[in-house]
């Protein structure tokens, strides 16, 4: 035990951050059951630097913060010191000692309350006894100063704008002690719900801390952010890390590429085939995230959308379903101008609509499969009889059709999350919906119901359908979709179909999309 | 707990739930179940025995019987109302003031107003219907809290009954309308047909209509059945409506059978329709608001609290009993949900993919 590294980190800002790394990983491994963890992470930041720690989904990146966070414990054999104070992984309470701080991509903020009672909740009132909300609010107020932060304390959260509450998050995860010592601050994501103008206000508090000599790790997808704000990147695959590298000896070009695991190839304008009668046109569409997007989708087409998080990919489809309020833009159905003002207007103009959020938004969960699956369209007309068994014989064949076995009276909460979305699919195919609209539809679905979910979605786009489908799975665009769409900032930016669209193409199209305009490089 | 690791292995596993057991949980989780779902069976054919045992002469008598069908008629008529908007996910509060409020109504129209006895009828069930449209109104338009806004239509009607009774007894009521709540044709009193009429056009209405379909979807999940292509919104309005038409209908029934109305008739029906709506969930169709489970509920407390007052119980015996009855109804509706829903989570979080 080194006795003497905890004396410095009272003394001053700088003590102790002089000579130890701000953070040494050795031998870092967790293995999980399913395969995919970590093996034998070495990272060593330096102390007053902004490492960026960049890789694909799945490829550890947050399990890796979990394990720093005490969330996960690693397997045998790690060492790890944080500002030359040793840390003993897997303990919540050890991290924070340490001086670790973490900003998780949920802020973990309570929007209906201002920002000195979030920044208050956070440690704890100055005085438990009597409560005085001048003193809370000059408090609040100083630790926004001390990190120069321009917010007032008495607005509520939820009129703040997304980066605001981005700065409040962490000036309450750095403000909960008086102490000055250096810390290591975590940011996950950060910029994944902002606009690229607000980014730069993040930006400006993470150049702040860095001159005040604290160190900050930088999880990201968007590039362009790396070479902005980064000095180091450390980029991790499949559970490796496969480079620590100082951000000067990289290009854009090597960065994707050390990402990837291969060179990739640049994206060639996609041709598109626009041969198909058209059955949806959407015009100038604006509202929630989508600042303006125009969509056309033909017959029979399987249209894919993706998108960084954030950048309107997923409140398109809300958009088209009348779901989310639309503040401008026009919805032709084959030729003819229509107005969906809600869900139940989209359903009568054959528009389908399955949500993400598959126990909350698309599924009654303590409903049978039968009542699921008739809900858009109730059987019989006025006056007739709804009846149990006839219901029955109307379902059964949608069940046969997306391979369910169960009965039709099951409740769907007893189903596997995958029968869950065949059940889904099989309410929305049992409308003969000329538009499908589907949300993630193969999230958290076992491989044999992903392969089913694709024949039925490339049988009802036989029958004359148009799907348009989100997902964030680029290898599952490029697989199942004719053409795809990507967005970003609230547009559509770059469309790929035929020979341009591979996975490659897809991840750079998301990834190029950049707050500065990298893309020309 | 199980850790996150083990999260990541399992969703395969859980694809393969034999299609046996997913039929047994849909009938309310196997043989326990089916006991749970005739509990109130069994508790109303113990209470018979009990009170059948111990005071023979009175409790085991036609008259009894009839007493209690027909003074439940009402109950079972208002209750029955309120199911829709329960079943919408909306809470009607007024309904019982609703009811006293109608009976005013009638009542003081086709005595001291001087009215025929049809048309204060209609009136009254006309304007019970209003007040239900404006508590629709504001649940479903405004999105006010439905407690909120009909615990303010209560105290609202409270004063509308009090001024158009004069704070007095309105009465005797015209023959029509105490002829209408009083026949007994073939030896059968009336008010228990209409109570079997009102609830057989419920059930209809709830369980064997696209109507009572989307209502029901509104209040198990709002916004699925929204995204589904169901008008929350107007279905939760009718549900309002509805329940306003039954206490208006109810009033004006109490009002005929009673023959002179009081200026406090009504606020005793708000606890004994809420129980048994409630109570009513565990039985014959567990979680779910439906309309025999209700009936029988109504029934079996009624059967009770009589007991009690024919072994001699005080008044204050049948507000105990309904209370009692009410909290034990709830929990166990809250208990057998959550068990429901504990077999849930567990399956949710085995879906989730690996981190």
């Amino acid at each position: 035990m080194d006795v003497t590294t905890s004396a410095p980190r009272g003394a001053g800002p700088r003590g102790a951050s002089a000579s130890a790394p701000a953070l040494k990983v050795q031998g870092l491994s967790k293995t999980f059951p399913g395969g995919k963890g970590l093996r034998d992470v070495d990272i060593e930041i330096a102390p007053g630097t902004v490492r960026a720690l960049l890789g694909q989904n799945g490829c550890g990146k947050s399990t890796f913060i979990k394990v720093l966070a005490g969330v996960y414990q690693p397997d045998a054999g790690a060492t790890a010191e944080v500002l030359g104070n040793e840390l003993s992984l897997g303990s919540s309470r050890g991290a924070r000692e340490a001086g670790l701080r973490f900003i998780h991509q949920d802020l973990g903020l309570i929007s209906t309350l201002d920002v000195t009672d979030n920044l208050s909740l956070g440690s704890s009132y100055a005085n438990t006894g009597w409560l005085s909300g001048s003193r809370e609010r000059r408090r609040a107020q100083r630790l926004l100063d001390r990190y120069g932060i321009e917010i007032d304390v008495r607005q509520r959260l939820d009129h703040l704008s997304p980066a605001e509450q981005t700065l409040v998050a962490i000036a309450r995860a750095l403000g909960d002690d008086d102490s000055s010592a250096p810390r290591l601050i975590v940011l996950d994501e950060p910029t994944a719900a902002l606009q690229s103008a607000e980014v730069a206000l993040l930006f400006g508090l993470i150049e702040r801390l860095k001159a005040e000599g604290n160190t900050v790790m930088y999880v990201s997808h968007r590039l362009d952010e790396v070479f902005a704000i980064a000095d180091d990147v450390t980029v991790l695959r499949d559970g490796a890390v496969v480079a620590n590298r100082p951000v000067a000896e990289l290009d854009h070009d090597s960065l994707v590429e050390l990402i990837l695991g291969r060179t990739v190839e640049g994206i060639e304008p996609g041709q598109v085939h626009r041969d198909a009668p058209i059955v949806l046109e959407a015009r100038d569409l604006c509202g929630a995230t989508v600042e303006t997007a125009d969509l056309t989708l033909g017959r029979g087409e399987i249209v894919g959308i993706t998108g960084l998080l954030g950048s309107g990919y997923e409140d398109l489809l809300f958009l088209l379903a009348g779901a989310k309020p639309r503040e401008r833009g026009t919805i032709e159905l084959d030729g003819q101008l229509v107005e969906i003002a809600d869900p139940h207007a989209a359903v009568g103009h054959g528009i389908a609509f399955a949500p993400a959020d598959r126990k909350r938004l698309s599924s009654i969960q303590g409903w049978s499969l039968r009542e699921n699956i008739t809900l858009p369209r109730v059987p019989t007309g006025a006056g007739r009889w709804l009846g149990g068994r006839a219901e029955h014989r109307d379902v059964k064949p949608w069940l046969e059709l997306v391979r369910v076995r169960h009965s039709a009276n099951s409740l769907l909460s007893t189903l596997s999350g995958g029968n869950q979305q065949r059940v889904v699919l099989a309410r929305w195919l049992r409308i003969d919906a000329k538009v499908l609209l589907l949300q993630e539809p193969t999230s958290g679905v076992d491989t044999g119901a992903k392969h089913d979910i694709y024949v039925a979605l490339r049988e009802a786009a036989a029958g004359g359908a148009a799907v348009l489908f989100s997902s964030s799975d680029p290898e599952e665009l490029a697989a199942v979709a004719d053409r795809v769409i990507v967005m970003s900032d609230g547009a559509v930016t770059t469309e790929l179909s035929g020979g341009s669209l591979t996975v490659d193409n897809l991840i750079r199209a998301s990834l190029a999309v950049a707050p500065q305009g990298e893309r020309a490089s | 707990m199980t850790s996150p690791a083990d999260t990541a292995a399992e969703p395969v596993e859980t694809a393969s739930i034999p299609a046996s057991t997913s039929r047994r949980s849909a009938r309310g989780g196997g043989s326990g179940g089916l006991l749970l779902r005739f509990s109130g069976l069994y508790i109303w054919a113990a209470i018979i025995v009990v009170f059948g045992a111990l005071v023979p002469q009175t409790f085991l008598t036609v008259q009894t019987a009839t007493g209690i069908a027909t003074n439940e008629a009402v109950t079972i008529i208002v209750a029955v109302g309120l199911l829709f908007s329960l079943a919408a996910g909306g809470f009607d509060l007024s309904m019982a003031q609703n009811l006293g409020f109608a009976a005013v109504v009638v009542a003081t129209l086709s005595t001291v107003g001087g009215h025929g006895p049809w048309f204060s009828a209609l009136v009254a069930i006309a304007l019970s219907t209003a007040v239900g449209a404006i508590n629709g109104f504001f649940v479903s338009v405004i999105r006010i809290n439905s407690l909120i806004a009909t615990l303010a239509m209560t105290s609202i009607l409270l004063a509308a009954t009090r001024l158009v009774s004069g704070q007095q007894f309105r009465g005797p009521l015209p023959d029509a309308l105490r002829e209408t709540s009083n026949a007994e044709p073939a030896g059968v009193p009336i008010l228990v047909l209409y109570a079997l009429i009102v609830a057989a056009a419920a059930w209809y209405l709830l369980e064997h209509t696209p109507f009572g379909r989307r209502l029901y979807a509104t209040g198990a999940n709002p916004e699925a059945a929204f995204l589904a292509g169901v008008r929350t919104g107007r279905h939760l309005f009718a549900s309002f409506v509805i329940t306003g038409f039954a206490a208006g209908l109810a009033g004006v029934l109490l009002a005929g059978k009673i023959g002179s109305v009081g200026p406090d008739i009504g606020p005793s029906y708000l606890l004994p329709s809420f129980a048994a709506c409630f109570l009513g969930t565990t039985q014959l169709k567990p979680g779910k608001f439906n309309v025999w489970g209700t009936i029988l509920s109504i029934l079996l407390l009624a059967t009770g609290v009589k007991g009690l007052q024919l072994l001699g119980g005080e008044q204050w015996i049948t507000d105990a009993f309904n209370g009692l009855a009410l909290l034990t109804a709830v929990s166990v509706a809250v208990v057998s949900a959550r068990r429901a829903q504990s077999g849930r989570t567990v399956r949710r979080s085995t879906g989730r993919s690996a981190p």
